[in-house]
């Protein structure tokens, strides 16, 4: 089977001037749908860096990245965007829910964007996805009536809701405490095997990163070598 | 956000109600004058003169030339340009009038005058003066050929009534004449000192046994008025002068006035959509993360452009409607309002003009304003980089 998404030879600087730095370094890699994968590494090593170009939120300096066998490098913004749609689904170490909208709401923006759905049956998709994060008793609450755990959980039920072959998560747990990363962590995990999803993360935990499928370790920018 | 749609309703509403007061009085002043004095005066007979030139020095061969033009005071054949006047297309009716000045006398009091001969019946029909009587009636003057229609200021200052005798002294001779009835249109000047007899009453009284002193006339469309002014004298050898030139400096006025109230008013809208620039500006900041959520999920910058231009478009939509009812209530209520004018018209309540072109320019303006408004912030919103936002919120 194909890689959905599949990087070449990545290289990105950040920052200018004197705080200017090498942030990824030819950096090359294959994702695979039905598979979790795990990018950790320190502060700086790259990996958040990867997930973004990955993501289609930033753009690689050098290098190409193909989702879902499409060439992504010379694409306008809005094709970009119009990918992320379809195929990305994002989680990120803060929730970023709005708080103006209802919790059900929140899950159905990627859906009203996507346009495929009626109204109903975004909604009946919406809610089903809640029950699976364990919160469809809670789905006409506002986004800000909700613990942080739980907000957590509804994002991961929006990156869900176009049913996207990647989900892209930076830090997922990294602000929750043990138990509830325990369980977001779960969640991630269990959906995309069931929905046979890739499942991308960037974390510090390495207990959590040991538990997908492929553990890739960054530093300086780089892959290290993985110890078999 | 509520201080911006307060600023929309009010200045749509202030916009509205100036431009209803100023083009209501402008209306009813306009509506005053051609009942006065008619849509078009025919007076002086002109005469082009002409001088001729030697095209070279010495030469033989004659160039000429229109030097100028001499004026010949009055209409010399009326009822002949009359006859002529009436097939110019658009021409309702033509009448004579035979103008003089004198002194009337009564009560042992004079007061200088400008006596009108008219022939009642034509000029019924090029003037509102039967509908300016407001004491006496219009067929006592018909019936008496001696008869006098005096303006409401000069018989307030001489105490004439209908039905009195008063004295009419000009060219040398005192004649006197029966008040019919008092007359007035609210234009100081005429109320002040115009009066009307019969034509013939007014050859005697004035020693102009033939003639007149200029044919007013009455047209479908008042706003043709200048360019049938201008064939008539063109084709007449007679001054023609249409109403908007005769009144021009009031007219100017009125439009000076218009444009100001709704300069004045407009910057109450300006200043609404200053205030809801600032507010969509602040919105841009305080929902930076959300923009950029928005974006990552897979709303394009133009989707962004739309959310924020929604937002400006409910505040105009609802802000047009309040300040629209809102005019609506106030206008009502001054049309209402009891005031007392006299001097340039005659009205004892507050004129306003009820027009669906005012509400129409006002929500033109608030339109472009809060446009322009919502337009910036919103680019501004949609530049966003969500890779940027999402990162350095996470740091």
């Amino acid at each position: 089977m194909p890689p959905i998404l599949e990087a070449r030879n990545l290289s990105r600087h950040l920052g200018e001037g004197l705080t200017r730095v090498h942030a990824l370094r030819n950096v090359s890699l294959k994702i695979e749908q039905g598979k979790t994968y795990s990018i950790v590494g320190h502060s700086g090593s790259g990996k958040s860096t990867l997930l973004y170009l990955l993501g289609l939120l930033d753009r690689a300096e050098s290098g190409s990245i193909k989702l879902a066998g499409q060439a992504t490098e010379n694409l306008h913004d809005d094709e970009r965007t119009e990918l992320r749609n379809r195929f990305l689904g994002f989680v990120f170490q803060f929730h970023f829910l709005i708080k103006e909208f209802s919790v059900l709401d929140n899950v159905m923006i990627p859906m009203r964007k996507l346009g495929i759905k009626s109204p109903k049956a975004m909604k009946e998709t919406g809610m089903s996805l809640l029950d699976s994060v364990g919160l469809a008793d809670k789905a006409l609450r506002m986004g800000n009536q909700l613990s942080g755990g739980e907000q957590q959980r509804v994002a991961i039920a929006r990156a869900l809701a176009n049913d996207p072959q990647v989900v892209l998560a930076d830090e997922p747990t990294g602000n929750l405490d043990r138990k509830n990363a325990d369980r977001v962590f779960e969640l991630l995990s269990n959906i995309s095997r069931e929905r046979g999803n890739a499942f991308v993360m960037v974390s510090h935990n390495m207990e959590l990163a040991e538990r997908c499928d492929v553990v890739m370790p960054m530093q300086d920018g780089r892959f290290l070598p993985v110890e078999s | 956000m509520l201080m911006s749609f307060s600023g929309i309703v009010f200045g749509v509403g202030f916009f509205i109600v100036t431009q209803a007061q100023t083009s209501g009085f402008q209306d009813f002043f306009i509506k005053t004058i051609l009942g006065v004095d008619g849509m078009i005066r025919v007076e002086d007979r002109f005469q082009s003169t002409m001088r001729s030139m030697e095209a070279e020095s010495g030469s033989n061969f004659q160039i000429l030339l229109e030097s100028n033009v001499r004026y010949i005071p009055g209409v010399q054949f009326p009822e002949r340009l009359m006859a002529t006047i009436q097939r110019f297309p658009g021409v309702v009716a033509a009448a004579p009038v035979v103008r003089g000045s004198g002194m009337l006398n009564a009560n042992f009091r004079a007061h200088s005058c400008r006596p009108y001969g008219i022939d009642a019946e034509k000029h019924f029909q090029v003037s509102d003066l039967e509908e300016q009587i407001i004491r006496g009636s219009i067929e006592a003057f018909k019936a008496n050929p001696y008869a006098v229609l005096v303006g409401e200021r000069m018989a307030q200052r001489l105490s004439i009534h209908p039905g009195d005798s008063v004295l009419i002294e000009s060219h040398k001779q005192n004649r006197s004449y029966r008040v019919a009835g008092v007359f007035e249109t609210g234009i100081g000047q005429v109320d002040k000192e115009r009066i009307f007899l019969h034509m013939p009453a007014a050859r005697i009284l004035l020693d102009r046994p033939n003639g007149a002193s200029f044919i007013q006339i009455n047209l479908e469309d008042p706003t043709k008025a200048p360019e049938v002014a201008e064939r008539m004298q063109a084709s007449l050898s007679h001054a023609a002068t249409s109403w908007q030139w005769r009144e021009r400096t009031w007219l100017q006025v009125f439009k000076v006035l218009r444009i100001s109230s709704a300069l004045t008013v407009s910057s109450i809208i300006l200043i609404a959509g200053l205030g809801m620039f600032n507010t969509l500006a602040m919105i841009v900041i305080d929902k930076t993360r959300e923009i950029a959520i928005l974006r990552s999920i897979g709303y394009t910058r133009a989707d962004i452009i739309k959310i924020f231009m929604y937002q400006g478009l409910i505040v105009l939509s609802v802000g047009i409607l309040g300040g629209a009812t809102f005019a609506a209530i106030i206008t009502y209520s001054l049309s209402r309002l009891p005031i007392r004018i006299r001097g340039i018209f005659a009205s004892d309540t507050f004129i306003v003009n009820w027009d669906i072109a005012h509400y129409l320019w006002a929500a033109a303006i608030a339109t472009i304003v809060v446009g322009i408004a919502s337009y910036f912030p919103a680019r501004k919103a949609a530049r966003l980089e969500p890779g940027v936002v999402i990162r350095s919120s996470g740091s």
